[in-house]
């Protein structure tokens, strides 16, 4: 039997996130600029697979068999693989999880991951309403479930009563956040600054989240490639970085299945982090930099919590301490994360991939010193299914 | 003159009154849609119920085809408490999806030790804004959604439709 191959990522790019005056496909072909600006030796012909990840394609742009449209686009020829992927949230996430899987098997030898989503029509309402198909729409979004944030508020409450966890400590979150988000100027929410006070003075959008606690929807596109070892270092210079190991773990699609004691729990997400870090043959204490699906504040603290970087119902405190600051145990979001660099479903996954990269690479805007372990996660819907990407300089042995 | 301008303000004139499956917010409720449509007709009898597993005896939610415990395919309808207690709440007042008027109250329900269905999200009407609390009992109750024409052969026919809520014990 041929050896297992080694998948890496080479870097990649992704256009302006925010409220654009743009069209899905202008947005991947801005994504694909910027990846080939990332990496100076790809050329379009080296791509022979293609995964498109994104959710709203279908409703918001007519473009149901998105992958065509892309391949047209981008001038590409792929051989080994050309679909779309939908997994909500984690879209772009999954899609590394595929291509690990065709690169280490030698189905595939170079992938192009781009993951993007028009949010914003020409009227607002039809983004909240377009929601309601994203859950599970005959039943929870018949009782009025829609956009997130009252979902995630009911989970913000349970988290207070529970263990404790106070506005301050999720507005240390938003305000770290802000701060990595500086110089990142494809970012949704780029230029902008946050102190306490104005986390906790922000107006209320659903309690008791405030603006500065809930990230933004976002049009906006991501691109990354994702190769085999040997293809890699023919097209870059840069340090490898590997695709260690991945987990994803879905358990419902409605309320009534939810698995946790109460909300407050994520036995999803804790055993998604497991099967990751097994695979991966590494534990959170091996990681150096972080990217979690911060959707709200206490997504982010409950993901540090269920990952296995503090105990469970420390979240918050472990958050305010400084652990996810840049010198801190476990500096998390280092690029602003979906509150700052804001969120365009399908493409959230690969901008953290990007940022992990960077980070492995040792060419982040915010970087960790020394940082040789990382990983990103993603959850979609409302908390129905959660994906673990860690990655690492060397490979698994 | 006057048409063209209405047909410029509408955007797809050829869709004018035309009902869109692809944007209903509610379910097909209809046994020629729908393989679970005894749920919808208990509803219309004031019963809340599901499927329950004859092999198993495992009770799922929402009801289905198969178990999902056995992938059996004999199951049966059973009731389920139409009371629940609130966890804890939300109240939506600006960001509503279009079709639900704020206050949009939703809820985590418990349903008690002894039932199948664990926890549900519900929504609370009948009830003003700031009234619900933690802890608070709450009873099922159903109404009348808009009903959808579907083609058979050349007619036309309506379906008419019901879906369920929560409302305060008082
Ligand atoms: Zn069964």
């Amino acid at each position: 039997m041929a050896q297992k191959k080694n998948a890496v990522i080479v870097g990649g790019g992704t256009s302006k996130f925010g409220v654009r005056q743009a069209h899905i496909l202008d947005m991947i072909q801005e994504a694909a600029r910027a990846c080939a600006n990332d990496i100076p030796g790809l050329k379009p012909a080296d791509i022979d697979g293609l995964i498109v990840a994104t959710t709203m394609a279908g409703r918001h742009s007519s473009a149901l068999n998105t992958a065509p449209l892309v391949v047209h686009r981008l001038g590409l020829k792929p051989t080994s693989l050309c679909i779309r992927l939908d997994t909500l949230c984690a879209g772009s996430n999954s899609a590394v999880i595929v291509a690990k899987g065709m690169i280490e098997s030698g189905i595939a030898e170079v992938i192009l991951i781009t993951g993007a989503e028009k949010v914003y029509m020409p009227q607002r309402w039809e983004t909240n309403y377009t929601q309601l198909a994203v859950n599970d729409h005959d039943w929870d979004s018949a009782m009025g479930l829609g956009v997130p944030p009252p979902f995630f508020a009911m989970i913000a409450k349970m988290h207070m009563k529970r263990y404790g966890t106070t506005k301050e400590q999720m507005a240390h979150v938003s305000v770290t956040n802000y701060a990595y988000g500086d110089g990142h100027v494809n970012g949704h929410f780029a230029g902008r600054t946050l102190t306490m006070e104005q986390a906790l003075e922000a107006r209320l959008i659903a309690d008791p989240f405030g603006l500065y606690d809930c990230c933004p929807l976002s049009d906006g596109a991501s691109a990354i490639i994702v190769a085999s070892e040997e293809r890699a270092k023919a097209m870059s210079d840069k340090p490898l970085v590997y695709l260690r190991g991945t987990g994803q773990h879905a358990t419902h699609s409605m309320s009534a299945g939810w698995p946790g004691d109460t909300l407050a729990e994520w036995p999803h997400l804790k055993k998604a982090g497991e099967v990751a870090f097994k695979n991966a043959k590494l534990t959170p204490k091996d990681m150096d930099v972080i990217q979690t699906h911060d959707c709200f504040t206490i997504s982010e603290i409950i993901e540090l919590e269920e990952l296995g970087f503090c105990n469970k119902g420390e979240g918050g405190a472990f958050a305010a301490s400084g652990a996810i600051g840049i010198n801190g145990v476990i500096p998390t979001n280092t690029d602003g994360g979906l509150l700052v660099y804001g969120h365009p479903f399908g493409a959230s996954g690969a901008r953290q991939a990007i940022e992990i990269c960077k980070q492995l690479q040792g060419r982040a805007i915010h970087q960790v010193k020394n940082a040789a372990f990382g990983l990103t996660h993603n959850l979609s819907g409302t908390c129905a299914q959660h994906t673990v990407v860690v990655y690492g300089k060397e490979p698994v042995k | 003159m006057a048409e063209l301008q209405k047909a410029e303000i509408t955007g797809t004139p050829a869709l004018n009154g035309t009902y869109i499956s692809e944007m209903d917010m509610w379910p097909f409720e209809t046994q020629e849609f729908n393989r679970i449509y005894p749920f919808y007709d208990n509803l219309r009898a004031g019963k809340f119920t599901t499927t329950k597993c004859k092999k198993c005896g495992h009770v799922t939610y929402p009801p289905q085809v198969i178990c999902p415990k056995c992938w059996a395919e004999e199951l049966e309808w059973v009731e389920l408490p139409q009371r629940a207690k609130v966890v804890t709440l939300t109240e939506t007042q600006a960001g509503a999806p279009i079709g639900f008027e704020p206050p949009l109250i939703m809820a985590w329900l418990t349903f008690g030790e002894k039932s199948p269905l664990k926890h549900l999200l519900g929504r609370i009407i009948h009830c003003k804004e700031g009234e619900l609390k933690e802890g608070d009992e709450v009873k099922f109750v159903t109404f009348s959604v808009p009903a959808h024409p579907i083609e058979v052969k050349k007619d036309t026919k309506i379906c008419d439709r019901v879906f369920y809520a929560f409302e305060p014990v008082k």
